[in-house]
C-alpha cells in the first residue's frame, strides 16, 4: 500500500509556496479564509457527528473528521465548532490541499508541515499540538481506510 | 456573608461595555484562546491581546517583560490612566489572565466583562470583522512586577510544606492524576499526575454560572469559605496547568471575594508536575467530600 516514492500532493506544495510568500499577519487572514470556506458536513454525517464518533481527542474543541478513500481518492469530511477558528482554518486547508489525493501522497505529508507553513511563529508553540493531531489523524485514516472499488 | 463582591468595580455588565465602548478612556481588550476567533467576530472598538504571542515570551518560559509590556499597551492606545476591560472565549479564563498580567504591572483600572464573549454574543450584541482599531498611541509606563499576586516553585515548596492553603482548580481527574490534562485538551508535558499535597480541589467552573457569568457573592462565599474553609486571611496559593483557570480562580478570590492575599502560580502544573523530588499525592484526600 505504502508507495516510497510518493510526495506530498502538489495542490499542498503550492498552498505552501503561496503562504511562504505571505507576511505574518497575511498568514493568518489565509486561515480565517480558508475557515470561512469549510464546506458544511453532508446530512448523513452529521447524524453520526451527534452520536461523537470520529471525534479527534487532542483539540481542545469538538473536531469530527471522517477520512475515507473512494476509487483510490481520499476524501475528507469535518465538523469543527465556530469557536475554534484556527483548528477549522487549518482543516480546511488540509482538506483543500489533499482531497482527491492517492493515500501514499497522504502519507508523504512530512510531519514539518506547520513549519514550512510558517504557523508556528504566528500562532505560538503552545497551539501546535492541536493542528498535528489533525494531521496525524488524517494521514492515520488514509493509510488504514478500506479501499473501494 | 457577603451580599455583594468585594470589589463590584472589576467587573462589568455586557450593557456598561455597549454604554462605554466609545468612550476614549475606556479601552475595550479581547482574549482568547482561539486567536482568530477575535478575527471571525469582536466588539468594534476592541483591540486584541493574545496570552500566547503578546503575553508570553517567546524565548524564555515567562510573561512577556516590563518594557515590551509597556509597548504593547502604547501601541493598543492604553495609558496609565485608561479603564481597560477584558473579556474573552472560555468562561474569561484568558480575560483573567490578561487582567493578571495588567496587575502584574500595576495597572490600576481594569475590569472584567462579566459573561465574556459568549454572553455578548448571546445577547446579540455587535460583532464586527473588521480588522483591528488603531488608536493614537500613548506613553505607558509599567511598574516593576508585583510579587504579591505571583508564586513561584520555590515559595510554592515552602508554602506547601508550612501546610499553608493551596487551591487547585483543575478537573477532579487532573487533581486524583487519573488524567495529566483536561478532557480535550492537549497533554502539555507534565511527567506526573496529581496535585500538591494539602491543596484544595475546587475546579474553577464552580465559580461560573451555564451563560458564563460569575456566580453571586453568596454563593462564591459559600463554596470558598463554607465548605472548603479558606480562611480570608490566610495566605492562598491557586494553581492549574499553565495558570490561565488559576487566574480566573484568583480574580474570583481576591476581587470577587476580596481576599487579601492570593498569588497565582503560573508554572502550575506544567511545572510542579516535572520537577525533580518534590512531593506529589495522588487520588483524593482521606475525609475529603466527592
Amino acid at each position: 500500500m505504502t508507495n516510497d516514492a510518493a510526495s506530498e500532493p502538489a495542490r499542498l506544495t503550492a498552498i505552501v509556496d503561496e503562504f511562504a510568500d505571505f507576511e505574518p499577519r497575511e498568514r493568518l487572514e489565509a486561515l480565517v479564509e480558508f475557515a470561512d470556506q469549510m464546506a458544511p458536513l453532508p446530512a448523513e454525517l452529521a447524524e453520526k457527528r451527534d452520536a461523537e464518533a470520529h471525534r479527534v481527542h487532542e483539540c481542545q474543541t469538538p473536531v469530527f473528521l471522517w477520512v475515507e478513500v473512494r476509487d483510490g481518492r481520499v476524501m475528507i469530511f469535518a465538523d469543527v465548532a465556530p469557536e475554534a477558528p484556527t483548528v477549522k482554518g487549518f482543516l480546511a486547508l488540509l482538506i483543500d490541499a489533499l482531497s482527491g489525493a492517492s493515500p501514499a501522497e497522504v502519507a508523504a505529508v512530512h510531519d514539518d508541515l506547520l513549519q514550512r507553513l510558517g504557523l508556528v511563529d504566528v500562532l505560538g508553540m503552545m497551539r501546535m499540538r492541536g493542528l498535528h493531531a489533525v494531521l496525524y489523524y488524517i494521514r492515520k485514516q488514509a493509510a488504514a481506510a478500506p479501499a473501494e472499488h | 456573608m457577603a451580599r455583594d463582591y468585594a470589589h463590584p468595580e472589576a467587573l462589568v455588565s455586557t450593557q456598561w461595555v455597549e454604554d462605554h465602548r466609545r468612550d476614549p478612556k475606556v479601552r475595550i481588550v479581547e482574549s482568547d484562546e482561539d486567536l482568530l476567533l477575535y478575527d471571525t467576530g469582536h466588539i468594534p472598538e476592541a483591540v486584541r491581546i493574545d496570552w500566547v504571542t503578546d503575553l508570553q515570551d517567546a524565548v524564555v518560559r515567562d510573561y512577556l517583560g516590563r518594557e515590551r509590556f509597556a509597548r504593547l499597551c502604547s501601541e493598543k492606545g492604553i495609558a496609565n490612566d485608561t479603564t481597560v476591560v477584558v473579556y474573552g472565549d472560555k468562561n474569561n479564563w484568558w480575560a483573567c489572565y490578561a487582567f493578571w498580567v495588567f496587575k502584574l504591572y500595576g495597572h490600576d483600572d481594569v475590569r472584567v466583562m462579566n459573561g465574556g464573549r459568549k454572553l455578548w454574543e448571546a445577547e446579540g450584541r455587535p460583532l464586527v470583522r473588521d480588522p483591528e482599531p488603531k488608536y493614537p498611541s500613548a506613553n505607558y509606563v509599567a511598574k516593576e512586577p508585583d510579587p504579591a499576586i505571583r508564586a513561584f516553585r520555590d515559595e510554592v515548596l515552602k508554602h506547601q510544606k508550612a501546610g499553608r492553603p493551596l487551591v487547585d482548580v483543575r478537573s477532579t481527574d487532573e487533581y486524583t492524576g487519573a488524567k495529566l490534562h483536561m478532557a480535550d485538551y492537549p497533554q502539555e508535558g507534565a511527567l506526573r499526575g496529581g496535585h500538591i499535597p494539602g491543596a484544595a480541589s475546587i475546579p474553577w467552573s464552580k465559580a461560573v454560572n451555564d451563560d458564563g457569568t460569575f456566580k453571586s457573592a453568596r454563593e462564591l462565599e459559600k463554596l470558598y469559605a463554607k465548605e472548603n474553609k479558606l480562611k480570608r486571611r490566610g495566605r492562598i496559593i491557586a494553581y492549574c496547568r499553565i495558570g490561565e483557570r488559576s487566574s480566573h480562580t484568583w480574580f474570583v478570590l481576591k476581587y470577587l471575594l476580596g481576599y487579601p492575599n492570593v498569588k497565582n502560580y503560573d508554572g502550575s502544573w506544567t511545572e510542579w508536575g516535572n520537577l525533580v523530588g518534590v512531593p506529589i499525592e495522588k487520588g483524593m484526600p482521606a475525609g475529603a467530600g466527592a
